[in-house]
């Protein structure tokens, strides 16, 4: 005789594991709640980072046969489309903590001036939660994962009580503080996720500045090293890997039944059923799975009869301006190190009294590069005429003198700015790709303007000379990873797709926690806004589930 | 996200190239392209060469061009009171880089070092790796020159910029260009940071 037993169904299945779902499977879990996460990679191994390994030693290792971890998923396994005429830059990591194992760790919470700006200014809906809403949450998460900044609180930037020291500003750094304080332009402490104490368990930043290669010590906020591990703790969590999420499934009702997804390793097909579907697999692949989600009470897409799910992708616009400051060159070459990328803001100053132009929303600016590089020539030195022994004293003298300037600014929300998915193009395992079809227009082109300005009167202020500078030449669109906006929230079911807790209009047993719940894009880096939404989002799921209402 | 440095510096370049918006507005594509390559593999480890083996041959110059990439690139960064390309192997760099190019790019680099030997001939009697350091400064020094050069002069002009952007990228990613000439000190571990402590930057 043949027992035949129901297939399981899982409390609550999570799919991705980065600053999203990692924070949603780590919530639920500690609250009792049985979890199934779905990651569409393994876990990055740390005894094969490179974090410590100089360039040279680099091409000898590799020379051995060795290889870095793989973080960046490759186009050539997951194609992606776009127009031929407008290439959008998409960065993608599969694999336990997501591009928490990579991120660039600036950690900066949005204020009422981002939450409420459609209410001012009309562009587009509103976000449905004002600052209140969100700030016991970052308080939360700044104790939780560690972020260093300073206390130097404004309207832009909120609520340094909690933040841990911030490692000092390098000798650039000074200069065009100087500078900007001279202008009457802000600048203050960085705000980043690097420990600069030892936090839960974990040690503090030992300064290498490698941590784009991973860090060996965990002592940068990565999913996979501060929320997995506990989850997995508390037993309630079941973390299945090289599991790509392609569709969820629904029932006859529209509501959420489980998911379907493909083994990495082997192609083949499987479905898991569950009560609830989170969704955190990263703004855009989020949105290919729920507009692959087609069904009869679906043909437009899982929770998608607004029509918005996919629309008003807003990445933001970035300018890389490069130069260097004489008063430096020709100083000893300084160990710069430090927490690896800047240690100054420049938060948003539009909105200030005599400053405002004719565009909306606003930029803030980051300082990249702005030190001795220790890992090899900075660009823009092979810009120096010549060649020789002259050539090389100048490489020498202008090394520790490099600076960058990088504005993010908002781009607004568009409905043409569109992610969509392709029938017709599917990926290895007969899944519709995505295809992606982003441009910027006029108010973005006015808020280049004002960056460029403000780079130049910075410089000038500084003293410092522009290298290769071509006014208002932007970043390729994609490059600042910053996508959002393509499964908004709002209070309104017709013009959005989520509600404030980030639970489908459509759909009540989905959740989307990623940063395509954004409204807006804002000019701040999102991770820390990402980690406080899927917290409150999952609060509010974890007492749904309580009280029995899903 | 907004990853780290490093991995900027490559994003960026090849962001930039994909928008073919890197450099002043007169450099070639190919020319951006491989300068592009070059800071992929200097900062990105994507070289897979031995690069410092005893026994090493290139992947795609021949002897003689090897020779002359040999001279070029100790042409540009050269011995002083450290050691110079030559040293640092910076040909092997170069190579690699090559070897990891589009078809296209390569072939490009190729015709530009063969328009250089030809020039040599012409203008010394001998290619570049048979000329003197006299003679190669000498024929160098207008492709090097600012400002705007005759039209015959462009695919020198063009591969003067690619050479020496490849050599700058390799040799300052070698201990003897990061440590020995430029100071870096390579310590990774430190207990804190002090950052800037000059007076006169406050």
């Amino acid at each position: 005789m043949q027992v035949i037993s129901p297939p399981k169904v899982y409390p609550v299945i999570v799919i991705g594991s980065g600053a999203s779902g990692g924070m949603a499977a780590w919530n639920l879990t500690r609250q009792g709640i049985d979890v199934l996460l779905l990651d569409a990679g393994d876990k990055f191994d740390r005894s094969k980072y490179w974090t410590h390994v100089p360039p040279w030693d680099a091409q000898a290792r590799l020379a051995r046969g060795e290889r870095p971890e793989p973080f960046f998923l490759d186009t050539k396994e997951q194609p992606y489309l776009t127009p031929t005429e407008r290439k959008f830059s998409l960065t993608r990591v599969w694999g336990h903590g997501g591009k928490t194992n990579v991120w660039g760790r600036v950690s900066l919470r949005l204020s009422d001036i981002d939450l409420k700006a459609a209410d001012r200014d009309g562009w587009e809906t509103a976000w449905p939660i004002s600052y209140t809403d969100i700030a016991p949450y970052y308080d939360q998460v700044e104790q939780l994962i560690g972020v260093s900044g300073g206390t130097d609180d404004s309207d832009v930037l909120p609520g340094s009580k909690f933040l841990q020291p911030p490692p000092a500003p390098r000798c650039g750094e000074r200069l065009l503080q100087k500078a900007m304080g001279k202008l009457n332009i802000p600048v203050v402490a960085g705000r980043r996720a690097n420990m600069t104490r030892p936090t839960r368990g974990f040690p503090a930043c030992h300064y290498c500045g490698n941590c784009g290669n991973g860090c060996d010590t965990a002592s940068f906020f990565c999913s996979a090293d501060h929320l997995l591990p506990f989850a997995l703790q508390t037993g309630k969590l079941e973390l299945r890997s090289n599991a790509v999420a392609a569709r969820i499934l629904t029932d006859e009702n529209g509501k959420a039944k489980g998911v379907q997804y493909f083994d990495r390793r082997t192609g083949a097909e499987q479905q898991v059923l569950g009560k609830v579907v989170v969704l955190g697999a990263s703004c855009v692949d989020s949105t290919r799975i729920l507009l692959n989600s087609k069904s009869s009470t679906h043909p437009n897409g899982l929770g998608n009869g607004s029509d918005v799910v996919g629309r008003y992708l807003c990445e933001q616009i970035r300018l890389n301006a490069r130069g260097y400051l004489p008063a430096l060159e020709g100083t000893p070459t300084r160990n710069d190190r430090g927490i690896g990328g800047e240690h100054i803001y420049m938060p948003r100053f539009n909105h200030r009294p005599g400053r405002s132009r004719d565009y909306l929303r606003g930029f803030g600016a980051q300082f990249w590069n702005t030190w001795s590089n220790w890992n090899g020539p900075q660009e823009g030195s092979d810009r120096i005429p010549g060649f020789g022994a002259s050539l090389k004293q100048q490489i020498k003298r202008r090394h520790p003198a490099w600076f960058e300037i990088h504005p993010f600014g908002e781009a607004l929300p568009y409905a043409h700015n569109r992610i969509t998915v392709d029938p017709s193009r599917v990926d290895r395992y007969g899944v519709p790709l995505l295809h992606i079809d982003y441009r910027t227009g006029e108010n973005e082109r006015k808020m280049t303007e004002h960056m460029a300005d403000t780079i130049e009167e910075i410089v000038k202020a500084a003293g410092g000379v522009l290298v290769n500078y071509r006014r208002g030449d932007l970043d390729a669109n994609g490059s600042a990873i910053h996508e959002h906006g393509t499964c908004r929230m709002g209070s309104d079911p017709k013009r959005s797709a989520l509600t404030a807790f980030n639970q489908m209009h459509e759909a009540k047993n989905v959740f989307v926690v990623d940063g395509s719940a954004f409204p807006t894009a804002t000019e701040k880096n999102p991770t820390l806004t990402i980690l406080a939404l899927s917290w409150r989002a999952t609060d509010y799921l974890a007492q749904e589930i309580k009280r029995g209402s899903l | 996200m907004a990853r780290s440095e490093q991995d900027m510096n490559r994003r960026e370049a090849l962001t930039r190239l994909a928008a073919g918006a890197v450099g002043v507005a007169a450099t070639p594509l190919w020319v951006q392209s491989l300068c592009a390559q070059a800071r992929v593999e200097a900062h990105a480890h994507a070289a897979q060469a031995a690069l410092s083996a005893p026994a090493w041959t290139p992947a795609v110059l021949t002897p003689r061009q090897n020779e002359a990439v040999i001279a070029l690139t100790e042409l540009i960064i050269p011995q002083t009171d450290t050691p110079g390309a030559k040293a640092a192997l910076v040909n092997r760099f170069v190579d690699r880089v090559l070897s990891s190019a589009s078809t296209a790019d390569r072939g490009e680099f190729i015709r530009g070092l063969t328009w250089l030997d030809d020039r040599s001939q012409t203008r010394a009697g001998k290619d570049v790796a048979g000329a003197s350091r006299a003679e190669l400064t000498t024929l160098l020094t207008p492709l090097a020159a600012e400002g705007a050069h005759p039209p015959e002069d462009a695919p020198g002009v063009a591969f003067f910029q690619a050479i020496k952007s490849m050599t700058i990228s390799g040799y300052y990613t070698t201990e003897i260009g990061l440590r020995q000439e430029l100071g870096e000190d390579g310590r990774m571990v430190l207990p804190a940071f002090e950052g800037c402590t000059h007076p006169e930057h406050q």
